[in-house]
């Protein structure tokens, strides 16, 4: 699927500075997004000391050397790239992106690249080129779709991962992530929307008496439960921004039966660190893992949330253990496991609108999560439409790589990031659109505004729970109420 | 002349080979010990070998994803690559060679197989020239050694297309084959230090690439360590 080159007046929009001129002056950097003052001088060398740093204590000095080597500049990768095609500009290409990093690997940390660069007394890494990556590895949306289709099986996604990385570590990183993080690790509330405890548990209080109302089932959401078979880290902003979603989970541990809980010693799924530096994605994996042992749990679950779930997955047995790490699962993995086992019904007549589903990149991507959603909206949505590509080859709602905490850059990601998925919403024709990840859900919920698009925006469980169907004993008849419970 | 090409493909043609082969070992070993000591030190030892199995092979036989993605450019691309292998190794006068020299052989294509992919290789190579100069991501990211690569690949072509199939004088042959044994010592010398290092490296590419994912446990102290930034806050 293609789409077209922004016209000029959307070009001017989408890459608008919001940032006064006296913070550009001052922090010498020309980008988009907000940055919290730095240290602004003698940025090339603490760049390469950090990278130098970086390399030393990590795996990705081997996979550099590969791509060095190999690399063929076939750009077909451009093709694939939404950003790309959206844009037109040749810089946005992912092959000349990783080539950015590429080039400073190979100029200073190469035998060939350092004899090369001091016989031609070139390729110096400079404040333009460390102004380049800050800008060009923040355009990227990290979705790595690029990835599939490189020929010599080059991981762009990966270097900019790493050009983020290194660029956190000397100070250029969007305000937004990093000040959520700081809250998150060392903030009082202990999680990125400061939400305290009390005012989580007055939340899912009231989220309780409202499932009772609308359901006449006794819904909970366990708090601190100890040896629960699953310890839940949804993405916090559910329970400011989706609860619907929380109550579609709710509902169908109530309708299995099995022990879940949520800790108040910490309960975020969230892990930025994923989108800007693997220090604070160890941190923030290591909290998760921390609670799961506090709480004696069996399993980890993660909500409905791409990159925290792939954050866990992937990393918990990194750094918690290797494979005597806790297993962990998402959401979306259980409760098709539960609908497959019989233990969950779903009523075929409540959703009738057409409804498609939309693959979050960190779940879809290396093929993880892909046929359970779907067998699990087929089996109660009659009017089920496939968006094309999708699965591993989804397109990224133009908000991934943690671009849709960044505000301040909205207009970027709605008219050049999510322009391929806006046209590919609009081609599917469907109502509802599911997006089981709070990242991608805030990013389409956007683009449909900004792209006037008529399509509602919801999570897999928020249609679950207008479904589910829930066993005759567990719904409370209103003569089995004690009095004055009614109110 | 007679006595240049004796050189050509005789002391030079082994001495090339010879940083071919231990060249492509050196890269090969290089890549799989950058390998083996990221496993070893990666927190996360679980590989999943079925999708790297299955990547790798849509790559090795490339028939999955050419249709969507410049689809002409890819095409071309897998039929250059196709004359590019077989041609210089399964000619039936390369064999002979080989047999003649070392006492070892192998099948050989037949001569009219041989004379088409040779033909397709240099009819592909050139357009593949073109693609690049005139697609305008492609040329963008191009480096010097990508327009030279299909240029010096088409030399041997060329010239032993010329000295098998036409009629020249002996004089002319003698100038022709010295450039085709002249440029394919050439490409065996540069292949290891080029992209050309792809043909060894790129079935371990999906490999690499999950490793590299593989982080070590508890880099976070390290790091803060040696960039002296312990307690500093988040």
């Amino acid at each position: 699927m293609r789409t077209t080159v922004v016209t000029d007046e959307e070009r001017k929009k989408a890459f608008k500075s919001l940032r006064k001129a006296e913070v550009v002056e001052k922090q010498k950097l020309d980008v988009r997004y907000h940055i919290e003052d730095f240290d602004v001088n003698d940025r090339p060398r603490r760049f390469l000391e950090a990278f130098a740093a970086i390399l030393k204590h990590s795996n990705y000095k081997m996979a550099l050397d590969h791509f060095i080597r190999m690399s063929a500049k076939c750009s077909r990768c451009a093709v694939s790239c939404q950003v790309y095609q959206a844009t037109g500009d040749p810089k946005d290409i992912p092959c000349y992106r990783s080539e950015l990093l590429l080039s400073v690997y190979r100029r200073h940390f190469t035998v060939g690249g350092l004899l090369k660069g001091r016989l031609l007394g070139s390729g110096y890494l400079t404040d333009e080129k460390v102004q380049e990556m800050a800008e060009s590895f923040w355009n990227c949306t990290a979705c790595r779709r690029c990835t599939l289709e490189c020929p010599a099986g080059i991981d762009h996604g990966l270097i900019t991962h790493l050009g983020r990385y290194i660029l956190s570590e000397i100070g250029i990183a969007p305000r937004a992530l990093v000040v959520s993080t700081r809250e998150q690790l060392e903030g009082a509330t202990k999680n990125t929307s400061a939400i305290p405890v009390p005012a989580l548990k007055d939340t899912l209080e009231f989220l309780e008496d409202d499932m009772f109302e609308e359901k006449t089932v006794h819904i909970k959401f366990p708090m601190d439960v100890e040896e629960a078979d699953y310890v839940f880290f949804p993405a916090v902003s559910d329970f400011l921004m989706e609860a619907e979603s929380l109550m579609g989970i709710a509902a169908v541990f109530t309708a299995t039966g099995d022990s879940w809980t949520t800790g108040t010693g910490y309960f975020d799924g969230i892990n930025y660190g994923l989108f800007y530096s693997d220090r604070m994605l160890e941190r923030i994996v290591k909290k998760v893992d921390e609670e799961a042992r506090r709480l004696k749990g069996k399993n980890i679950l993660i909500g409905e949330c791409g990159h925290a779930s792939r954050s866990a997955k992937y990393f918990i047995p990194t750094y918690c253990g290797g494979k005597d790490a806790f297993p962990v699962l998402n959401i979306m993995e259980y409760t098709h496991k539960a609908w497959k086992e019989g233990r969950l019904k779903l009523d075929p007549d409540v959703v009738t609108e057409k409804v498609a589903y939309h693959d979050p990149c960190n779940l879809a991507r290396q093929r993880w999560i892909i046929n359970q959603p779907r067998e699990l909206l087929k089996a109660f949505c009659k009017n089920y439409v496939e968006m094309t590509p999708s699965g591993e080859n989804n397109i990224c709602c133009g908000g991934g790589g943690g671009t849709v905490s960044i505000d301040e850059i909205r207009p970027y990601r709605t008219t050049v990031g999510g322009k391929l998925k806006a046209d590919q919403i609009r081609k599917s024709g469907c109502e509802i659109l599911v997006a089981p990840c709070a990242n991608c859900k805030k990013q389409l919920r956007e683009l449909v505004e900004d792209q006037g698009i008529d399509c509602q925006i919801v999570g897999l469980h928020d249609l679950i729970y207008k479904a589910i169907i829930f066993d005759d004993s567990l719904v409370v008849k209103k003569e089995d109420e004690p009095e004055g419970k009614e109110n | 002349m007679e006595s240049w090409l004796e050189f050509a493909r005789g002391p030079l043609f082994r001495l090339s080979f010879a940083i071919l082969i231990l060249g492509l070992l050196r890269i090969l070993f290089l890549d799989i010990w950058g390998a083996y000591k990221a496993y070893r030190k990666a927190g996360d030892k679980s590989m999943p070998w079925k999708l790297i199995l299955s990547r790798s092979m849509e790559w090795l036989f490339p028939v999955k994803r050419v249709a969507h993605n410049r689809p002409v450019y890819s095409i071309f691309s897998i039929l250059f690559h196709i004359g590019l292998l077989l041609v210089p190794i399964f000619l039936f006068a390369h064999v002979k060679l080989w047999e003649k020299s070392v006492g070892i052989s192998w099948i050989t294509l037949p001569y009219n197989i041989a004379f088409w992919l040779t033909v397709s290789t240099i009819v592909f190579a050139i357009a593949l020239i073109i693609g690049r100069v005139f697609n305008k991501s492609s040329s963008f990211i191009s480096r010097k050694q990508d327009y030279l690569w299909p240029v010096l690949l088409l030399i041997p072509f060329i010239t032993g297309f010329v000295c098998a199939n036409l009629n020249i004088d002996p004089k002319s042959y003698q100038f022709f084959m010295l450039m085709h044994v002249l440029s394919g010592d050439l490409i065996f010398i540069l292949i290891p230090f080029t992209k050309i290092a792809h043909c060894v490296l790129m079935p371990l590419s999906q490999v690499v690439c999950t490793l590299a994912w593989k982080f070590p446990p508890s880099t976070d102290e390290d790091i803060c360590t040696t960039l002296n930034k312990k307690g500093v806050p988040v």
